[in-house]
């Protein structure tokens, strides 16, 4: 079912690439993290086997792929740290320029 | 670097050695002169910025020494470009005057272009002679020049030594590199580094050399840098600036000496180098000395010095002789084989005559030029010899010059020049062997042959010796004449500096151009940015290509063949979620729900990773989502109302630049599906590495939790580095938000009108129910109040199991982190930030990462002790036969688990913490 998963990323891309563009700077955050879900959905899509059991030593059956799970685990954690990152300059914005309109956000200010 | 093939390299012989002794030599009479021209008269500038100087000098000299010395072409390269940075460094020496920084701008853009097409056809040439090592590169001559690329390399290298020897047309930068201290203009600017061009040549003569192409080229341009920078040095008024075209004459004489092919010319070049060092570099350190002395480097202001100052004076008239080409002294033997030599040229046809007759009107404008400084600058009334278009400068420049108290130098000033001057002419009188030797080392190990060098002055009466008669009558001629000549010239000139500006103007408005592209609305860089990847994908990616190929019609197939199975329903079902969600953040007009809605979509992204399946990375997805979602609401109330109610307001109407992002994504989720589709349908289907850890997590780390085994164990330095970004993270969130929240406090202060009431009204209104109620001053009900209480503990708990049994089950340090991390999230909501505070007074989030970071520190250390390496995996409890209950392990892995714990909790509650204070907590 490669194929379903391949739109399923895209549209979640997609989608996450319109909300970073708009002028909403609390959508703009949003769609960061939503590019972020459909990066780490890849790549856990790219594990070698179709598992039906959890990649564990004491499971029976095919287990699924471990390398791309334990990479993205990393990804994620990290996305979360700079999600957080993002969400700080989401309010020096609004400090700063007194906006939460993207487009007014314009130049430096002290 | 061996891995380049590159060394350190340096090697002596008789070229280097001869530089090597002008650059030690004249540097350390330069360092003493620059010590008392430093010393009485800027007393503003004494002490740290004067150490910079020699700093600087010192540097230099090092850079100059390498560049001679280097033995292979990476090392020269690198020297080579250190002498150019430090005479940038030189020439801005007073940063405060604008003319300073443009000088020292121009000369490191010259100089810089040439350094980087010098290390392009250094590079070429290495490649071709598989060696950067000099003298491999020298040796292997004959097929550099039956190379297809010999004239590229060519033209690279002599773009590299034209540029650093000022040779026209490249010649501006130097006159412009007199802002610097004028020890500095003595040694960089005339002995020693505009001479590495000239070194570089002679040093590649071997290797390039002999051919028709080199000696055209170094002779045309060599010839017309002598013409233009004789003539245009007359008709300067500064001191210095006249002392500069004349080095860059001089280095055009040079270069043509260079070009040519026989043992004589290479003679005459290493005469002309040590007797122009010696000369010029004295004149240089007089000039500063009359600088020094009256206040003035301007030639219409200088006059009848020799009173004043009689030793100056007599030095400056023995180097002005030795410039002029006079004998006894070494310049006139410089001049002598000079006109030798090109009556010997390697290609007999009209270069016979051409460069001789242009070495004697350059050697004519020498001695006029020498003239001037000795005999204008000491002899004659100021003005003399100037005629009515070069105006005089205003009478109050006069007056200030009138203030200065003329005086001859100090001894410890002059004795630099007097040195430098007396080798002038003892070279010549007393004709010293070792001097001799020397030279005809030099020029023979740039030859290839042996040269012979004498110092004799007179042979007999030959053509050379007529030439230079002619050119001396001349010079005094055009001397008598010298006011005449200016004004023919100041009519006449056609400076590169205009050119230059030109071209520089032309940059500045092409900048400008295309910086009225951004107009600082990021969102429309990144929609080209994004426009850009598109393009590049759709022309370069080979897309039909990528459809018709079999591996995709193969896929399709399987998908529509394939049996459904009950999985694949949940699955396609997660995904139909996932994108519906993240359609409704987009389409749904309030904030707050569209974060609901975003958070859901990542919760339905945890159950496909669920029906992976995988439970650990599922069960971190979910609460990292919860998280996300809690702190992304407490974001939200961090922004003052009416900015959100603005920016809702935009969601409302769909303007014309949405929809072209709209199709814009569209695009991209056009790219993005196709990789993405191509590459799971080809991707392998058997893993190289995933084996490896199925078959040694339990043996190997005692995990049977193979994801788990990989990231704290496998992967173990990689999670370390992945908690010190999240602690990071956690940081820098506090260090930002701290820093806007002072900002704003301040701007508040003097801003006024509506938002101040809006902010002071929503102010108050938290002031008055903070105490009672949770964030944003709302009031939660008791039921909720009691689920947070209940889940504090639960949580806690819920973490130390996930801990200690994740080794063996879903769950590890990072979830139990951010577990707790959540029930904290949730206090702050339920409670608001002062009771929480409070009442978790125990949770500091530095000492928390503290213990964290301590705890990894010795987790990873201890196995040192049992006689394992560094962060390898080692179980205590069985070491030490502690009684542990079954599943429970005491292992290096565990707290390393214990120590993600605490930092991803120190640092979230560091993010809660900040993000979570009310506003009018600010300080």
């Amino acid at each position: 079912m490669d194929i379903l998963r391949a739109a399923a990323i895209a549209a979640l891309f997609g989608i996450g690439v319109y909300q970073l563009l708009r002028r909403n700077v609390i959508r703009v955050v949003i769609g960061l993290n939503i590019i972020s879900n459909a990066v780490n959905l890849f790549l856990l899509s790219t594990g070698a086997y179709d598992g039906v059991a959890e990649a564990y030593a004491s499971a029976i059956g095919q287990r699924s792929d471990a390398l791309p799970q334990a990479l993205i685990l990393t990804a994620i954690v990290i996305s979360m740290g700079g999600f957080a990152f993002t969400l700080s300059m989401l309010y020096v914005i609004s400090s700063r320029y007194r906006t939460a309109d993207n487009d007014e956000v314009k130049g430096l200010t002290h | 670097m061996p891995s380049l093939g590159a060394e350190f390299a340096l090697a002596l012989d008789g070229l280097s050695l001869l530089f090597g002794l002008i650059i030690t030599g004249i540097g350390t009479l330069i360092t003493i002169y620059a010590g008392y021209y430093f010393a009485p008269h800027e007393p503003t500038e004494r002490g740290e910025a004067e150490g910079r100087f020699f700093l600087y000098l010192l540097l230099f000299m090092t850079a100059m020494l390498g560049t001679v010395l280097a033995a292979d072409v990476i090392t020269l390269f690198v020297f080579w470009e250190m002498t150019s940075i430090t005479s940038f460094l030189l020439i801005a020496y007073k940063t405060s005057h604008a003319a300073s920084r443009e000088g020292a701008f121009k000369a490191l853009f010259i100089t810089g272009a040439g350094g980087i097409a010098l290390l392009a056809g250094l590079l070429l040439a290495s490649a071709l002679s598989d060696s950067t090592d000099l003298s491999k590169i020298v040796h292997n001559g004959d097929a550099l020049r039956a190379s297809e690329w010999y004239h590229v390399m060519l033209l690279l290298i002599a773009f590299g030594a034209f540029t650093k020897s000022a040779q026209f047309p490249f010649h501006f930068w130097l006159p412009a590199a007199m802002s610097a201290p004028t020890p500095a203009s003595a040694f960089l600017h005339s002995a020693t580094m505009v001479k590495a061009g000239v070194y570089l040549l002679a040093r590649l003569y071997p290797a390039f050399g002999s051919t028709a192409t080199w000696f055209w080229m170094l002779s045309l341009i060599g010839m017309s840098t002598m013409l233009i920078g004789a003539v245009i040095g007359l008709r300067q008024t500064d001191l210095k600036a006249l002392l500069a075209y004349s080095t860059i004459s001089q280095l055009g004489a040079l270069t043509m000496l260079t070009g040519q092919n026989t043992p004589i010319a290479f003679k005459a070049l290493v005469i002309g180098i040590l007797a122009h060092a010696l000369y010029k570099g004295a004149l240089f350190m007089i000039a500063g000395g009359v600088d020094h002395a009256t206040g003035t480097r301007d030639l219409r202001q200088l006059g009848k010095l020799w009173r004043a100052m009689p030793l100056t004076f007599a030095v400056a008239a023995v180097a002005g002789l030795s410039m002029a080409g006079l004998p006894p002294l070494l310049g006139f033997l410089a001049k002598e084989s000079l006109l030798t030599s090109l009556l010997e040229p390697t290609d007999a046809t009209i270069t016979q005559l051409v460069q001789p007759a242009a070495s004697v009107l350059a050697g004519a404008l020498m001695l006029t030029q020498a003239a001037i400084v000795s005999i204008d600058t000491f002899v004659t009334p100021p003005g003399a010899g100037f005629p009515a278009c070069f105006n005089r400068p205003s009478t109050s420049k006069n007056h200030s010059q009138h203030k200065h108290h003329v005086h001859d130098l100090p001894l410890g000033m002059l004795l630099s020049p007097i040195i430098l001057g007396a080798l002038s002419l003892v070279i010549t009188t007393l004709q010293p062997e070792v001097v001799a030797t020397l030279l005809a080392q030099a020029a023979s190990t740039t030859y290839g042959n042996k040269v012979k060098v004498s110092l004799e002055l007179f042979h007999e009466i030959n053509l050379p010796l007529v030439l230079s008669g002619v050119a001396i009558g001349v010079g005094a001629g055009l001397f008598a004449w010298r006011s005449q000549a200016r004004a023919v010239l100041h009519h006449l000139m056609l400076s590169m500096d205009t050119l230059y500006n030109a071209i520089l103007d032309a940059l500045d408005v092409a900048a400008q151009r295309v910086t009225q592209l951004q107009n600082g609305r990021v969102r429309r860089y990144l929609f080209v940015m994004l426009v850009a990847m598109l393009v590049l994908v759709v022309a370069f990616g080979e897309l039909p290509r990528l459809l018709s190929n079999h591996i995709l019609t193969e896929s399709l197939a399987t998908a529509l063949q394939g049996q459904i199975t009950p999985t694949e329903v949940l699955r396609a079902s997660a995904m139909t979620l996932a994108v519906a969600a993240s359609l409704v953040s987009v389409i749904i007009r309030r904030d707050l729900l569209a974060i609901l809605a975003f958070a859901s979509s990542g919760l339905a992204v945890a159950v496909l990773i669920a029906l992976e399946p995988s439970p650990d990375v599922a069960l971190v997805q979910a609460i990292v989502d919860i998280l996300s979602m809690v702190i992304l609401v407490l974001a939200l109330s961090r922004i003052p109302q009416h900015q959100r109610r603005q920016a809702e307001a935009l969601n409302k109407h769909p303007s014309i630049s949405n929809r072209y992002s709209a199709l814009l994504a569209m695009g991209v989720s056009l790219v993005v599906f196709l990789l993405s589709w191509y590459a799971l349908a080809s991707r392998p289907r058997i893993s190289v590495v995933t084996p490896f850890y199925e078959r040694n997590a339990k043996p190997l780390t005692g995990s049977a939790d193979i994801v788990g085994a990989i990231v704290v164990d496998f992967r173990g330095f990689d999670t370390l580095i992945e908690i010190c970004v999240f602690g990071t993270a956690g940081v820098g969130v506090m260090t930002l938000l701290r820093l806007a929240m002072k900002k704003a406090e301040a701007s508040r202060l003097t801003d006024s009108g509506e938002s101040e009431n809006n902010d002071l009204e929503e102010r108050s209104r938290l002031t008055l129910s903070n105490k009672l109620s949770g964030i944003d001053g709302l009031r939660t009900s008791p039921f909720v109040r009691m689920v947070a209480r209940a889940a504090m503990p639960l949580s806690l708990m819920l973490a130390f199991v996930q801990m200690v049994y994740g080794h063996d089950q879903p769950g590890d340090g990072f979830t139990a982190g951010v577990t707790v991390s959540l029930a904290v999230g949730l206090w702050y909501v339920v409670f608001g930030y002062e009771r929480t505070k409070q009442q978790l007074a125990a949770f500091k989030p530095p000492l928390l990462i503290g213990i964290g970071v301590l705890i990894v520190l010795l987790s990873s250390t201890s196995p040192i002790l049992f006689g394992q390496p560094f962060f390898s995996p080692y179980n205590f409890g069985e070491a030490l036969h502690l009684p542990l209950p079954h599943g429970f392990d005491l292992t290096t892995s565990l707290l390393f688990e214990l120590a993600i714990c605490l930092v991803v909790l120190g640092s979230a509650i560091f993010i809660l913490d900040t993000l979570g204070r009310p506003s009018h907590m600010e300080e």
